[in-house]
């Protein structure tokens, strides 16, 4: 079952800003999906028309089968929602604020307080539970955020950079908290982020967006086909003849910091020189798929070679998304 | 629902409470208001000389029947009866404003309304139990404010002159409709301008208004112009509960999510 489904939402705001255009998604029971791009992009905007905080200009959606914008109150039941504009009150202490929003989600007191014990405890804030939230630090109140969205079992969660302020210990236990709950109950989580690198840790799937436009979606293999159907491989090699330069597919130049201990200007292979042909090299190629990297190994072996590490350089999350920024841009 | 809005107001009442800022105000208002204001008047009223005849013209307003006891007696009931119960309305419009203020703009303004908003509760069911919490708060501080008004006035009446003073059906009239009627009127000012307010202060200036005409009653009172009788208070009651009925009803048809966290 589809757990969320966008159909060409828009939303434009008073004044004539667009800040979401035209966006369709799907996501699955279960999964984890990344939705990223900068500050601004349309993230918080999408988790709003989503959670019927706004209402969108044009398209629809729907989350669990109910619309936003007709059943808001059936969304907030299945959903759970942590923002930076969502915050709880400094009055009451920890465990009183996990009460309270339990049992505005209908949990009696006792049932909200075992709850809200153990996801204290889980995301390890059993300590402060009995301090007023006016003591908490960033990352505490970040934590706690966790744990009210939690309170009531939601079906899907909404997360809004669900790790800023955390320290490293803290985030790891707030990933793992996430996946458990993605993987053995099947909660779906929609995390936005512009941390393009913690959204690789966790998600299983992505949507990169910037200005309000969707660039793509899909899981990391099916973007890296998208951005590049060619797979870069890099070779350190000796003994490399100036036959076997000509016949591979050299790619561009890569990073400098792409070659441990040395540039890539020091290694050039494009016309490798006589002195050169001895030395440990770098090469670089590019291949359909990797099913031809070992003929690409078997060929530098068979012609006298000695290859020393052979790698595929798949684009990261990072490289995926810029390459789409820039498309976007040379488009325009 | 039901638990769920007991929630909402146990949580805006301890809001309140827990806030020494929020608190102080709705404490000490009704406390010069009940306590130092009618000691004042009594005290002058003791040790004022007979034949000053500074009251002469007021007392010539008060029926017959009022002057039976003497003029210390017709002073003291023209206090009890006419001037303090202006002075009273004051306590439901203040601490009406201020709770609706923390309740509604409070939340907007520490971000806490948004969460609020999250819950599965409808719009409308927090928006009455917001109010609600207000209101009670307003009714309870104004009770508790007669309460102790009339305990201090009739110990002191009791230890000046040996004798003690009723309070008349203006009082009444005072705590029951008038007092729910106003300040209802003032929550739903505040509610009605908290989607555009973006902070407490700016939202409490519109309750300003409201004093406005209970100042032109105040000055009526002493210069002996309008003074007040049941008759008065119950058509003003009338008039204050249509207005707040009228405008609560256009209050929540303005609320959308959208509106409430633009």
């Amino acid at each position: 079952m589809k757990s969320v489904i966008m159909n060409q939402i828009t939303k434009i705001y008073p004044g004539g800003n667009r800040a979401v255009s035209s966006l369709s998604l799907s996501l699955d029971q279960g999964e984890v999906f990344g939705f990223l791009g900068p500050n601004g992009a349309g993230k918080t905007t999408t988790v709003k028309l989503l959670t019927g905080m706004l209402s969108p200009s044009e398209g629809s959606c729907q989350i669990m089968g109910y619309d936003p914008v007709k059943d808001p109150e059936q969304i907030h039941a299945v959903s759970g929602v942590v923002t930076e504009h969502a915050q709880m009150y400094d009055n009451l202490t920890g465990l009183e604020n996990l009460v309270f929003y339990g049992s505005l989600f209908g949990l009696d007191r006792d049932e909200a307080r075992r709850r809200g014990t153990g996801f204290l405890q889980r995301l390890g804030l059993e300590e402060a539970q009995d301090r007023r939230l006016a003591s908490y630090s960033t990352g505490m109140r970040q934590r706690l955020s966790l744990a009210r969205a939690l309170i009531h079992s939601p079906r899907v969660l909404f997360l809004d950079e669900p790790t800023s302020g955390l320290d490293p210990e803290s985030a790891q236990n707030v990933n793992r908290l996430i996946q458990d709950l993605a993987l053995k109950e099947g909660v779906t989580v929609f995390l936005c982020t512009h941390q393009l690198r913690y959204a690789q840790e966790i998600c299983t799937r992505y949507g990169l967006i910037d200005k309000g436009v969707l660039l793509a979606a899909g899981t990391l293999e099916e973007l890296r086909r998208a951005v590049s159907p060619r797979i870069r491989v890099r070779i350190k090699a000796s003994n490399i003849s100036p036959e076997i330069t000509s016949c591979i597919t050299l790619g561009g130049p890569s990073k400098p910091d792409a070659a441990p201990g040395k540039s890539w200007l020091e290694t050039e292979t494009r016309e490798p020189s006589r002195e050169a042909e001895a030395r440990e090299t770098w090469l670089e190629a590019e291949v359909g798929s990797e099913k031809e990297i070992p003929e690409l190994v078997r060929r530098i072996v068979s012609a006298g070679g000695e290859i020393y590490h052979v790698s595929a350089c798949l684009p990261s999350l990072e490289d995926i998304y810029f390459s789409l920024t820039s498309g976007k841009e040379a488009r325009r | 629902m039901r638990p769920a809005m007991y929630a909402i107001i146990r949580k805006d009442l301890k809001g309140v409470t827990d806030n020494r800022q929020l608190f102080l105000p709705i404490l000490l208002v009704p406390l010069i208001l009940i306590v130092v204001l009618p000691t004042i008047f009594i005290l002058s009223v003791r040790f004022i000389p007979e034949d000053a005849g500074d009251f002469n013209a007021l007392l010539s307003m008060l029926p017959q029947t009022a002057m039976s006891g003497g003029m210390e007696q017709a002073l003291i009931g023209l206090i009890l009866n006419n001037i303090l119960p202006v002075f009273f309305l004051i306590i439901p419009i203040m601490t009406a404003s201020v709770m609706a203020a923390s309740s509604f703009v409070g939340e907007k303004e520490k971000h806490t309304l948004e969460t609020l908003l999250y819950c599965p509760l409808p719009l409308e069911r927090i928006f009455y139990a917001k109010i609600l919490a207000s209101f009670l708060m307003s009714m309870f501080v104004s009770l508790l404010s007669f309460g102790v008004m009339l305990l201090v006035m009739e110990t002191e009446l009791f230890v000046l002159f040996g004798s003690l003073t009723m309070p008349s059906a203006n009082w009444l009239i005072m705590l029951f409709p008038l007092s729910p009627a106003v300040s209802l009127i003032a929550i739903t000012l505040i509610v009605r301008g908290s989607a555009k307010a973006q902070s407490m202060e700016e939202s409490q200036q519109k309750a300003v208004f409201l004093i406005l005409p209970l100042l032109l009653l105040i000055v009526g009172q002493f210069a002996g112009i309008l003074l007040i009788s049941p008759w008065l208070l119950l058509i003003l009651g009338a008039v204050c509960a249509i207005a707040a009925w009228l405008l609560m009803r256009g209050c929540r048809r303005r609320f959308t999510y959208e509106s409430l966290l633009r």
